[in-house]
């Protein structure tokens, strides 16, 4: 539509209103993480105008990289160090995205090249994966894999995250299958090539940038996951997510401690996120919509 | 010619996609499939803490499912959350998609800090808006004590009538960009030559938007009130990092209350009847969505 000059302004600066207002939030609990702790419970709050410190980064990332304030040892004996736990994140969402598309890629290119009987009911059953509760996935799991001995191992994690990554990654793998022209496929058969040579060869590299895209998604989203980490782990891992919910101690929540760790799992998410702008809307409705 | 034209479709047949498929299907059945299973075996059991184990009482579970009046209130709840926020959420999403929906330099910027709310762990905007809210020192508790809308003393996430809004705040916070990221998407996959000629009429704006921008934009608005509608309908994490449920049970969700069953009180069986129950509904409700809206994937 056609705007004067006057009325683009007034819209930037709407925009940007908005926009910040959304943001804000993150810019404030970054604050928080820098925050000493007088500030953090001034009153009335304040935004702006404190003393910023990495006190708080020194507690939870101390060790290693060698900040002055060390381990605090907390009264129920546990403490803020928490770089093992981004480490356990990290190797969660590695393996989960690893295993989620390589098992998305093989049938994504099966759903995309192949035509069967009830090929639309079984891509509806791989979508209403993603409608079931993850509750009711993750209380029968927890019995399951009690008697499998897979509860409280990165084994039982990754599989759980791959399985919930599973109707995303395939989906929107398609949907990148799709848009390479099937008559690639045809002439190389034509030429005597086996599907197997197709998919490595011509395919595969095609394909690419969508596979990143999807596997960069699968990644954020285990990431992020809370609740099957939480009911399937106790002590040996403890993901980001989760382990945020416990500095809610005794003696007060540990909001400094917390924001820093926050803002340690924000920072990668976000970066990622960037990289995929190009195939976001695509991620998000499971490779429906196209930008 | 003949020959190859008589070669390449058999080669094209005798592909077959079960081994393409396999490993789908192998950890579907396995971690989607069976666990269903289970739980429809686990709902006609219960766990008696005397005896440490399983005892088998048939439709009991789903007897005292429909006479719990916790239940009905978690589904109440469930629902009321659902609802209000995927409303918010289409009408704030939808205003914003249409305001930031420019080629002007600087647009792409904003969409781009859009987006990063997605990529927070839900589990830790919790904590955040459990800072924001807290009655001393919470930024959020202070300007609704500034302008008015809450008394000095109280606190949003410990009043029975509040608690629910303020978890709900966070859902809206986190989840709104989404749909703006959506319906931007949308709008500018819509030709210009509807709106030239609207405008070449003299329609206004609002009619423009009613008759052009909304019927173009059906399948998208479909699929983003499906996807959403589906992830709000099994919200967990908000609600057992900011509230646990409470107060009482203002914010208990079906997913939160068949996890609490579980998992704090060792009713095994009472919460996977829950579950499948909230299962059930969700399964119901979208199968009919998609065979309505005619969505495709």
């Amino acid at each position: 539509m056609l705007l004067s000059p006057w009325q683009r302004a007034l819209r930037m600066g709407a925009a940007w209103i908005v926009v910040l207002a959304f943001a804000f939030p993150i810019f404030y609990w970054l604050t928080i993480a820098f925050k000493p702790d007088r500030d953090i419970f001034s009153v009335p709050p304040r935004v702006f105008g404190f003393a910023p410190t990495v006190q708080s980064f020194g507690e939870v990332f101390g060790v290693s990289l060698g900040f002055e304030h060390g381990l605090e040892v907390l009264p129920g004996g546990g403490n803020f160090y928490m770089l093992p736990r981004l480490w356990d994140s990290i190797v969660v969402a590695l393996f989960s995205t690893a295993l989620a598309i390589l098992v998305a890629t093989l049938a994504a290119y099966a759903l995309s090249r192949m035509r069967f009987r009830g090929q639309h009911h079984f891509v509806f059953w791989v979508l209403s994966t993603r409608m079931m509760p993850p509750v009711a996935v993750a209380i029968p799991m927890f019995f399951i894999y009690k008697d499998f001995g897979l509860l409280d191992t990165y084994s039982g994690v990754i599989l759980i995250h791959a399985l919930m990554n599973m109707p995303l990654a395939v989906l929107l793998l398609k949907s990148f299958f799709d848009d390479i022209p099937v008559e690639i496929d045809e002439a190389a058969i034509i030429d005597g090539a086996s599907r197997i040579r197709i998919f490595r060869k011509l395919v595969l590299p095609m394909a690419m940038g969508g596979i990143a895209a999807t596997a960069v998604l699968c990644f954020i989203f285990s990431w992020t996951e809370f609740l099957f980490a939480l009911t399937l782990t106790s002590t040996t891992l403890k993901t980001v997510p989760v382990v945020s919910s416990t500095f809610v101690t005794s003696t007060g929540t540990a909001w400094g401690n917390m924001a820093a760790l926050g803002a340690a799992a924000m920072v990668p998410a976000f970066v990622f996120i960037l990289l995929v702008q190009k195939n976001l809307v695509r991620g998000l409705t499971l490779g429906s919509l196209k930008q | 010619m003949s020959a190859i034209a008589l070669r390449a479709p058999r080669g094209f047949i005798s592909d077959h996609p079960l081994p393409w498929l396999l490993p789908l299907i192998a950890i579907l059945v396995v971690f989607a499939l069976y666990p269903f299973f289970y739980n429809i075996w686990l709902s006609a059991h219960e766990f008696i803490p005397r005896k440490r184990g399983l005892d088998f009482v048939g439709f009991e579970n789903w007897a005292k499912l429909f006479a719990d009046p916790r239940m009905w209130n978690a589904l109440w709840v469930t629902l009321f959350y659902t609802g209000f926020c995927l409303a918010v959420e289409l009408t704030l999403g939808m205003a914003i998609a249409l305001l930031i929906d420019s080629d002007d330099t600087g647009f792409g910027i904003l969409r781009g800090l859009l987006t990063l709310t997605l990529v927070i762990p839900p589990a830790i905007t919790g904590m955040m808006f459990l800072l924001m809210e807290d009655a001393q020192f919470g930024l959020i508790a202070w300007l609704l004590r500034d302008i008015g809308l809450i008394g000095p003393q109280t606190a949003i996430l410990a009043d029975s009538s509040l608690a629910l809004w303020g978890v709900m705040l966070a859902d809206i916070w986190q989840w709104t960009p989404f749909m703006v990221l959506i319906f931007v998407a949308g709008l500018r996959a819509i030709p210009s030559d509807p709106y030239e000629s609207a405008m070449i009429d003299g329609a206004s704006a609002w009619q423009i938007f009613l008759r052009i921008t909304l019927p173009m934009m059906g399948k998208v608005i479909a699929i983003a009130v499906l996807i959403r509608g589906i992830d709000l309908f099994r919200m967990f994490d908000y609600a057992y990092v900011m509230t646990s449920g409470g107060p009482v049970t203002a914010t208990y969700t079906l997913s939160l209350y068949a996890w609490q069953q579980t998992f704090s009180f060792l009713k095994w069986g009472y919460g996977a009847t829950l579950i499948l129950f909230a299962l059930v509904i969700v399964l119901l409700v979208a199968n009919l969505f998609v065979a309505i809206t005619k969505v495709r994937w």
